[in-house]
């Protein structure tokens, strides 16, 4: 059975999509499958990679109107026939939890999270989300003033880390340093910024599935080796770390999790206490590691959703290794005009 | 002194060590891993130090001090 499956978060940046990711661990996968491209823009570069994705579409932005994101969908479907689709971006997921009942009246089944899970993953809701999974939490202060920073860094001591609410976190040894974080961060992405509790440790990453039902389709643990200055995984090796991985699979369980996501914690040195920093509701860029590693998570999902049998055994090695790297494509401007004339890239041959 | 996250440790001839649990490595030099090998073997310092001597031209002292120097960066490093 050849199923057609779109996926978006095709831009493999600096901050990079898991599009790419979950497209390449489809095509290695044991479904035969035709993989999709949903772009925000004409040069997201999963759009040019079409030996991992076969064909891309331009969708309209998912803060505009849901009647002109659902026709643009309408009209992807007619011409692919779409299965499934995979979401993988935060930004559009609540127009994708809307419409999912008009897409699957269409024959497009997805598996995200519902508006409840969405909502309690918010950073600003760490403490609501704590209690609910039973996973302590680092205390935290909202700020959206220098008077509330120092407030917060009165009440929590140095150091503390400075947060945005998107991206970006520094360790701030004093009021001086906090101030100067606080400012930076709120210039590149605005309030609230969080001031959270300093706890030395490492941070760790946990992949899943969640059937919806309170069962997961498999876990994979990481510790990060190196990160971005925005905070992303750039090298990570595999851990089998069972405390964890009960964890991740307590949440899934605790909150009937439906979908994929990254469950980010530190684990304090002294104590190996874990404590939950933040619930992403869709796979995380790094979602190819652990399908090379046999644990093919979109894959799962896919054949979920479309009836089949799925494994959900967590069986891996640790000590793997993942490294990303940047790479360079060179195609022709007519590709570039193909795209943002027509809203879609050509077919391929293959 | 507990031994359990040792047991757990990879350890490879040529002195890496990767912890599975945590996703740490390190590397110890050769006296570094056969203590490492006997504290695993759950052996007492003065067996430690009597293995050593045998194996390694080293006085009693030079040997006290590394074994203990050893422990205090396992301690460091939350190992034991």
């Amino acid at each position: 059975m050849k199923l057609t499956v779109a996926v978006s978060g095709i831009n493999t940046v600096d901050n990079p999509g898991p599009g790419f990711g979950i497209c390449r661990a489809l095509r290695e996968s044991g479904l035969e499958v035709r993989t999709i491209g949903l772009a925000y823009d004409a040069l997201e570069p999963g759009i040019y990679l079409d030996h991992i994705i076969d064909k891309s579409y331009i969708m309209p932005y998912p803060s505009g109107s849901k009647e002109a994101f659902i026709e643009r969908i309408r009209d992807i479907h007619e011409k692919e026939n779409l299965d499934v689709i995979i979401s993988a971006l935060d930004a559009e997921l609540p127009i994708y939890m809307d419409i999912e009942p008009v897409l699957a009246e269409m024959g497009i089944k997805m598996l995200i999270p519902t508006k409840e899970m969405f909502r309690l993953r918010d950073k600003l809701r760490l403490k609501e989300l704590s209690e609910k999974i039973g996973v302590k939490a680092p205390e935290y202060i909202s700020c959206t003033s220098l008077g509330d920073l120092h407030k917060a860094t009165e009440k929590l001591g140095f150091p503390c880390m400075i947060k945005g609410p998107f991206y970006e976190a520094f360790k701030a040894n004093s009021i001086g340093e906090a101030e100067g974080y606080f400012v930076k961060i709120a210039a590149a992405w605005g309030y609230p910024i969080i001031v959270q509790k300093f706890i030395e440790g490492d941070e760790y990453d946990v992949i899943g599935c969640g059937d919806g039902k309170g069962g997961d389709m498999g876990v994979f643990a990481i510790r990060k080796m190196t990160i971005t200055k925005l905070g992303k995984v750039w090298n990570a090796v595999s851990i089998r770390n069972d405390k964890l991985v009960s964890a991740a699979k307590d949440v899934v369980k605790g909150l009937s999790w439906r979908g994929g996501f990254e469950f980010e914690v530190l684990v304090e040195d002294k104590t190996q206490d874990i404590y939950v920093l933040e619930i992403n509701p869709r796979f995380p860029a790094w979602v190819y590691f652990p399908a090379g590693c046999g644990i093919n998570l979109p894959e799962r999902m896919v054949r979920m959703l479309t009836g089949q049998k799925y494994d959900t055994h967590s069986d891996y090695n640790s000590g793997k290794l993942m490294i990303r790297y940047v790479n360079e494509l060179v195609k022709d401007i007519s590709d570039f005009e193909q795209v943002s004339t027509f809203g879609e890239s050509k077919e391929v041959k293959k | 002194m507990d031994i359990d996250k040792l047991t757990v440790l990879a350890v490879s001839e040529s002195g890496f060590i990767f912890d599975p649990v945590t996703g740490h490595s390190y590397t110890a030099n050769a006296t570094g891993l056969k203590i490492l090998e006997l504290l695993k073997a759950d052996k007492n310092e003065d067996e430690i130090k009597s293995a050593i001597m045998d194996e390694f031209d080293a006085s009693d002292d030079e040997v006290t001090v590394d074994i203990q120097d050893f422990i205090e960066n396992l301690k460091k490093y939350f190992l034991v």
